[in-house]
């Protein structure tokens, strides 16, 4: 089974701050990793080669310094890793994300002289948290997609995909190729071993650029390729000025509190 | 493309299950109502599933002037190719200029599918929409960076305009028996060759009880309560409420809590009546999971903790005085009230 | 029996306790969880008055009253304490530091950070982190006060490269059982001033003075660090591989062993399955956990190659790497869920903390595993294989107590006595409370003992000061 596995390096979110007198997002000192939904994508797939044979190829759409999260996928069961880079990507919503994607997966499985029988991604990033490029992805494609998976497995040549629903979860079958997301699985991402992790370090990951996906469309890149906008960003201002109780005994606060609680209706 | 102003009204899909409307169609509804007056256009339901003419009908009673409303056998449980399939001919058939999805695993399964399809820009998991003034556009407003980043997004040359939006950010508004508006009995008939996915087994599980994503009223628990045993003290307060026990990150890395009690970005987004935040210092990915709460009750030692900006009310002090003091005067008021 | 020499809190002498702090607790407001600590085994006893002093100056007027009026003492900080030293034994009032929780300067000139001794580790840890500093020990419960990790020097993981807390200790202010302030040590590294009094507080437990504030070394935070998990078919081999690192001119940060067991239950407690548990098919029996730290991702790296080239050539089944931050964090905190993993499932437990010389850990685990059989006992291990500290603990889902009891006095008595002829000690760390007197007996001797009580005396001559504890006669 061949696999496309797709990924993002994010920055941490949980060691984003914002600075105290610009209100602005601190993105110097934080650190780099892999959108962590991906890693269990990553996992599955690479379970999937184990069990099946085949090729797990990343491939990651990004600026430069991404090479290192998609070598990171070599030293944890990927074969293979294709950076996405080119001047004319930059500037990107998901819906030209997805299309620049899914023309780079035609042009890797070319270059590979395969077909990819899955392709996998995490739910979402955790910088854009929009799950919107996978799905689009399987339309540019026009593949079938099953999102929210908590499980994959293969049966008969096909995918026994456990979906995440409200109240429990579906057992969904889909024929290959397919898109599927991952939400978790009932298992950890491995630890890279001595032997891949060093030899993740010597790969150079090779980078395709508009040049070298043949048949992709310009317009539908970038900045024009991009239906939405961003009108204007900013970091909420959080200054609600509620009712603080302070240096007044414990009993007396409550008592306060649970009145005015009850009184709106609250409680 | 058609020219722009050939697309004209406001749609809001409805998502049902099981012949019952899910409560964020009708939210979605109250929130564009007035933007849809504003505009002057109308506002759209759009009801697909399988026997949902009830559905159709109280989509009406929620604010909706008119429904599209598709009904067939092969819409009786959410596919990717069923539902994607029909709304776009829907929406290829009448063009309208905006697009609204609920914000649920199905919402936003379909939603970037139909954006694709169509290839506009869809925006994901707003919590804020609105018209904007210099181009009669929809701003749509959403947290990036786990909540640390706020965007205004717009979509000003392709439509629909698409958005979806979390349950629980708008509330839905009361339901108006009296409101009169035209249901469109539409066609849309998808072959099962053209769905590729199958459900081979459905698997309800026991009701969750820690069903934080629809409790009324939580309370929760931070680094501040200092021990896996002193928790208690965050149960009790809830008992007497009747309330569901909720958490931070840092007491589930702590070992104390188990993850499922988790709210917060890597946890739950919750939306209660009321939200009480003992011993939580406020850290940004926490309040992007309480973003939704109506009123917010903070009780912290650091009169400086970052909770208390986004508190309603709060109370500075030893939360071991002050929860015990809190259980006391609930309790009271309790009795008060049922006497 | 002590009992005699103590007065009973009187109202006169509450009040004047209540015109000194406004956080005074009598009665039925007092916290039922004054009256225990982390090991309730070894004793609980409710104080009759818990006050909250929030200044040096508080604690010393308290003190004063307690002096003058022969009341017993009880320091206390989170009580996280696992040999029973909190426990007000004798009633009397118990002093809750907590309150006294402010960071209160750096002078990163002079590499120190002066604080109340109620901060709690994890806020000074990170506090200094987000100032490029480290404070190195890193004992395992990080939500303790600093001040009591210096009273019973607490180790940690960090010991094997950055040593104990002793290390890290400049000077303190310290309140005497008299309710006398004094200050001990200097910023400065290096003194020849007379007797360390500040050394004889260091790990004496609450019971010679209670320690508010602290100056503490602190040094510039590694640039990177990366952790290794290293499985083993077998402990022994796993032990045996530890002292290759340091012949290879290796100084890893952090070196723990811990054996498959306790890896399960952990796991299972966590709800994160982060160690594997087979290689190939081959069960993993034991494991190293070492962190390397340094001054560049580069620098790491070649660290990281380097150990795990020693690992496998000592017979290491593998070598997995934890290179990123949430990585590492997983690892450890598996590693730190160990002991509340063995706590949620254990009705009945208690814990030896000996320490042993690193090449000895082997033979002596063996000796501990097969006495543990003899004595009918289930016994979970792991430690700090980079400096011989092992945390052995007792545990009983089905005896009755006193029957525990009896198999586990029998067992310590075997195993330390063993520790000791290895040329270890009865703690590495976690102190000696009440809980482990006699066997500190056993391990010092009288003669030490005898110079332990006269020190005692001189700084306590009422004996009120954490009484029953450390050195407390029998």
């Amino acid at each position: 089974m061949n696999i496309c596995v797709c990924i993002k390096q994010v920055p941490d979110t949980a060691e984003i701050r914002i600075d105290p007198v610009t209100h602005t997002l601190i993105r110097a000192g934080v650190p780099s990793i892999v959108n962590p939904f991906d890693t269990y994508a990553l996992e599955a797939a690479v379970r999937l080669k184990e069990k099946l044979g085949g090729k797990v190829i990343v491939i990651s759409m990004g600026p430069p310094q991404a090479a290192e999260a998609i070598r990171s996928c070599l030293a944890v069961g990927a074969d293979e890793g294709y950076l996405i880079s080119g001047r004319k990507f930059g500037g990107s919503d998901t819906l030209a994300t997805s299309y620049i994607l899914s023309e780079a997966i035609r042009a890797v499985e070319k270059r590979e002289n395969i077909r990819f029988d899955l392709i996998v991604a995490g739910k979402q990033a955790v910088d854009g948290d929009t799950a919107q490029v996978a799905p689009e992805i399987a339309e540019h494609l026009h593949l079938p997609q099953v999102t929210y998976a908590l499980n994959i497995e293969e049966h008969d040549g096909e995918l026994r995909i456990m979906r995440d629903c409200d109240n429990g979860y579906d057992i969904i079958s889909v024929p290959l190729p397919a898109v599927v997301t991952v939400v978790r699985l009932p298992y950890e991402p491995r630890y890279p071993s001595i032997g891949p992790w060093l030899e993740s370090k010597k790969r150079t990951i090779p980078v395709l650029s508009e040049a070298d996906l043949e048949t992709i469309d310009l317009t539908r890149c970038g900045l024009s390729g991009s239906p939405t906008k961003v009108k204007k960003s900013y970091t909420p201002v959080r200054d609600k000025h509620g009712t603080i109780f302070s240096k007044v005994p414990a009993e007396q606060a409550a008592e306060k509190v649970a009145s005015m609680l009850s009184e709106a209706g609250i409680i | 493309m058609n020219q722009l102003n050939e697309y004209q009204n406001m749609w809001v899909y409805i998502e049902s299950e099981g012949g019952k409307a899910k409560s964020v169609g009708y939210e979605l509804l109250n929130a564009a109502r007035p933007l849809a007056d504003r505009k002057g256009c109308e506002l759209v339901a759009v009801v697909i599933g399988y026997q949902v003419e009830s559905v159709a009908r109280e989509a009406v009673g929620y604010g909706a002037d008119r429904v599209l409303w598709i009904d067939a056998p092969e819409f009786a449980s959410y596919t990717t190719d069923a539902f994607a399939n029909a709304l776009v001919a829907l929406v290829e058939k009448y063009r309208p200029e905006t697009l609204m999805i609920g914000a649920t695993n199905n919402g936003r399964d379909l939603a970037p599918r139909v954006a694709a399809r169509i290839k506009t820009g869809l925006t994901a998991d707003c919590t804020e929409i609105g018209i904007d003034e210099d181009t009669g556009n929809m701003a749509w407003t959403r947290p990036t960076f786990g909540g640390n980043l706020m965007a205004v997004i717009m979509c000003p040359d392709h439509r629909p305009q698409m958005g979806t939006v979390r349950p629980g950010v708008f509330r839905k508004g009361a339901f108006d028996a009296s409101r009169r508006g035209e249901i469109v009995r539409e066609t849309c008939r998808v072959s099962p060759d053209e769905i590729r996915t199958k459900l081979i087994e459905r698997v309800q599980e026991v009701a969750d009880a820690v069903n934080l994503e629809e409790a009324e009223i939580i309370v929760a628990g931070g680094r501040g309560v200092g021990s896996a045993d002193n928790f208690r003290l965050i149960h009790e307060l809830a008992d007497v409420l009747g309330a569901k026990v909720g958490c931070s990150r840092a007491v589930v890395d702590a070992g104390w809590v188990s993850h499922i009690h988790q709210v917060g970005q890597s946890g739950k987004t919750v939306t209660p009546r009321l939200y009480i935040a003992i011993g939580i210092s406020g850290a940004i990915q926490h309040l992007a999971g309480i973003a939704g709460a109506e009123k917010v009750l903070a009780v912290n030692k650091d009169p400086e903790a970052p909770i208390f900006s986004v508190a309603d009310v709060g109370i500075v002090g030893d939360l071991n005085e002050v929860v015990p003091a809190l259980i006391h005067a609930f309790r009271e008021h309790r009795k008060s009230s049922v006497t | 029996m002590l009992r005699g020499m103590y007065n009973q809190l009187t109202p006169a002498v509450i009040e004047m306790i209540r015109s000194v702090s406004d956080h005074v607790y009598t009665g039925a407001e007092i916290n039922p969880d004054y009256a225990r600590d982390e090991m309730p085994i070894y004793g609980t006893k409710m104080p009759d008055l818990a006050v909250q002093p929030r200044s040096t100056d508080e604690v010393a007027a308290i003190m004063k009253i307690c002096y003058e009026n022969n009341i017993p003492v009880t320091p206390r900080g989170m009580g996280t304490g696992l040999v029973g030293g909190a426990v007000p034994l004798y009633g009397g009032v118990l002093m809750d530091l907590t309150r006294m929780n402010r960071i209160l300067s750096y002078d990163l000139e002079n590499f120190v950070v002066n604080i109340e001794a109620g901060v709690l580790l994890a806020d000074l840890a990170a506090d200094c982190l987000t100032r490029g500093m480290m404070y190195p020990p890193d004992p395992g419960e990080k939500f303790a006060c600093v001040g009591a990790n210096v009273a019973t020097n607490a180790g940690g993981m960090r010991a094997v490269k950055y040593g104990t807390t002793r290390d890290y200790v400049r000077a303190m202010t310290v309140v005497l059982p008299s309710g006398e302030i004094t200050r001990m040590g200097a910023t400065v590294s290096k003194t020849s001033s007379g007797y360390s009094l500040m050394n004889l507080m260091i790990g004496s437990e609450g019971t010679l003075g209670i320690i508010t504030e602290l100056t503490l070394k602190i040094i510039p935070a590694p640039k990177a660090a990366a952790s290794l998990i290293i499985p083993f078919r077998d402990l022994r081999t796993a032990l045996a591989t530890v002292p290759k690192f340091r012949m290879n001119h290796m100084d890893p940060q952090a070196i723990e062993f811990m054996e498959r067991r306790i890896v399960m239950l952990s796991e299972h407690y966590v709800g994160k399955a982060v160690f594997p548990q087979e290689l190939d098919g081959e069960p993993i029996n034991a494991y190293l956990l070492l962190t390397l730290d340094g001054p560049s991702s580069e620098d790491v790296d070649r660290q990281i190659e380097q150990a795990a080239g020693i690992a496998l050539e000592a017979g290491a089944m593998d070598v997995l790497i934890a290179d990123t931050h949430n990585r590492i964090k997983d690892a450890w905190a598996a590693r730190s869920s160990f002991l509340e993993a063995i706590m949620e499932e254990t009705k009945l437990l208690d814990e030896c903390d000996v320490v042993v010389p690193v090449n000895k850990i082997a033979d002596y685990l063996e000796f501990v595993n097969e006495q543990g059989r003899q004595c009918g006992l289930d016994i979970k291990t792991f430690g700090h294989a980079g400096d011989g500290n092992l945390h052995i603990y007792q545990c009983s889902n089905d005896l009755d107590e006193a029957e525990f009891r009896r198999r586990v006095d029998a067992f310590f008595d075997i195993i330390y006595r063993e520790a000791t002829a290895c040329g270890g000690l009865v703690s590495g760390e976690h102190g000696v409370g009440s809980g482990k007197i006699r066997y500190l007996v056993d391990s010092v001797g009288e003669t030490n003992m005898e110079l332990m009580r006269g020190i005692k005396k001189v700084f306590d001559p009422k004996m009120i000061l954490n009484p029953g504890k450390v050195c407390a006669q029998l």
